[in-house]
């Protein structure tokens, strides 16, 4: 089933265009990366899925059934963000379950397993009592991404998700994504530089040719 | 100093202040926008010396020039995303330059002004009082009702955007509370020095806490200490509010900072103590094995 379709897109900042023309589906229950050279727009591409910008001409349009559906990004170098931020990690984390529980209600004991079980697959659970700023850049970026999981979102969207993690760490999260896909009927799209390690963990590669008259997309 | 009314009001409306101002700062900080309430302030002078010329309210003029003001630089700041510094610097110019040509038209209001620039203990009249308490009311409501939202926009716009939150129009909505705040502060601590209750406390209690809800705690409880010893102060050597607070903060935040290095080395010693009894056991450890 398509999720999400994107139809002659084109979008630019000042007066240059870095997208031009760009058609593409996104099917439910896919694990898709998007590459390409630096400057080739990839984290643009993610930003007009996810609505926080808007195409110059072309549309984007998710089918209905997808509609009131989950979405969370962890967008690139998330963990540089507030490093100051005055929070410990499972304070950071829960913050997630803020959009299922609205402005006043209390958290369950649901959401504190949720909680717990996150931070355990990523690693933190043994650190969740410590300041966000003193992790670092990798356990900044694991925290960033379990806040996003415990969304428990139906599309999540990642940009350079694995940047700062060793090569264990990213191996374990490919293999985490590509679980909540199998398994659970999630869609995950995220940038990557590193398509070699994540190749055999994915369904497609979205793969942005930039500086081109005409954006190439090749699946 | 209790006896004079005067004084009871501006221990009041002080406290009041402290309760609301210190709690926008940590916000103020964390967003990268410490510079807004300073900003603030020169508009709503601005308003003040508007209304005064016009014969019109200037605690309202100052009010509706301070809540526009918060509006505009929010509006700037998407224009220039890139440079966030600029709307501040534009918005800040325009108030100090538009206040000043005010001003001059009128005379008489040179003298009243040194009150608004550096606060007054007099200044705190009874419907200015109950305008702080209202705005404090409105101030402490926001926060507390929308925390869960301005957490997550305070984190990170993006995702919090992704997420659900409604960023441009608790944006704008954080903006005219910031308006509201400073406008309601500047009896007290004057257009120049408002800044210094509303930045400096949560500085220090940044440093320090642990969590959200500690850093809101600590700063306030700043907050609160420097405007009383301030106040205090001011009464006692007949100098303008807004300075003795803001010194006070000062010290508060540089003994903090000093604190906080001298903890910081003599954990350290006492690390490297321990990491070179370690290196010794190990190094130890290595030739028994050789040996063996």
């Amino acid at each position: 089933m398509i999720l999400c379709s994107l139809r002659d897109i084109v979008f630019g900042y000042e007066n240059e265009p870095v997208i031009r023309n760009v058609s593409v589906d996104i099917h439910a229950g896919e694990f898709i990366a998007v590459s390409g050279p630096n400057g080739a727009a990839k984290t643009t591409l993610l930003k007009l899925i996810l609505g926080l910008i808007k195409p110059w001409s072309g549309s984007i349009q998710f089918t209905p059934e997808f509609s009131g559906s989950s979405v969370a990004y962890v967008p690139q170098q998330a963990s540089s963000f507030n490093s100051g931020f005055p929070s410990k990690v499972i304070e950071l984390v829960r913050s997630g379950c803020y959009t299922e529980l609205g402005l006043f209600r209390r958290f369950h004991r649901e959401q504190h397993a949720l909680v717990e079980e996150i931070l355990r697959e990523v690693g933190l659970w043994e650190l969740r009592n410590r300041k966000i700023g003193e992790l670092s850049g990798g356990q900044k970026q694991r925290a960033c991404i379990a806040r996003a999981m415990v969304q428990q979102p139906d599309l999540l969207v990642l940009d350079e998700p694995v940047t700062g993690m060793d090569a264990a760490s990213r191996v374990r999260f490919y293999e985490w994504m590509r679980n909540l896909v199998k398994t659970q009927g999630k869609t995950v799209i995220m940038v990557t530089h590193g398509l070699d390690e994540a190749r055999d963990y994915l369904d497609r590669v979205i793969y942005l040719e930039g500086k081109e008259e005409t954006d190439h997309v090749s699946i | 100093m209790f006896q004079y009314d005067f004084m009871q009001r501006a221990f009041l409306a002080g406290g009041l202040i402290a309760l609301i101002a210190p709690l926008l700062g940590v916000y103020l900080v964390l967003r990268r926008q410490s510079l807004m309430s300073d900003t603030l302030s020169h508009v709503s002078m601005a308003g003040v010396a508007l209304g005064t010329v016009l014969h019109v309210s200037p605690v309202l003029c100052g009010f509706l020039f301070a809540v526009m003001g918060g509006l505009m630089i929010e509006q700037l700041r998407r224009t220039y995303k890139t440079y966030s510094e600029v709307p501040v610097a534009i918005i800040m110019t325009s108030g100090l330059a538009l206040a000043m040509v005010l001003m001059s038209l009128k005379t008489t209001l040179n003298k009243s002004f040194s009150s608004y620039l550096f606060g007054s203990i007099v200044a705190v009249s009874s419907s200015q009082l109950i305008i702080i308490a209202v705005v404090t009311l409105i101030g402490l409501l926001f926060f507390m009702l929308l925390r869960r939202p301005l957490y997550s926009l305070t984190f990170e716009e993006d995702t919090a955007a992704v997420s659900g939150v409604r960023v441009k129009m608790l944006s704008f909505a954080f903006a005219v509370v910031a308006g509201m705040i400073v406008a309601a502060a500047m009896p007290i601590v004057g257009v120049l020095l408002v800044s210094s209750l509303i930045v400096l406390p949560s500085a220090f209690a940044l440093r320090f806490a642990g969590s959200f809800v500690s850093a809101s705690v600590l700063a306030v409880v700043t907050g609160m200490a420097g405007v009383f010893s301030g106040l205090t102060a001011s009464y006692y050597t007949d100098t303008p509010p807004g300075g003795s607070i803001a010194l006070i903060l000062l010290i508060i935040l540089l003994a903090g900072i000093g604190l906080q290095r001298a903890v910081k080395l003599a954990k350290k010693r006492r690390t490297g103590k321990t990491e070179a009894i370690l290196r010794q056991q190990t190094n130890q450890t290595i030739h028994e094995g050789v040996l063996k």
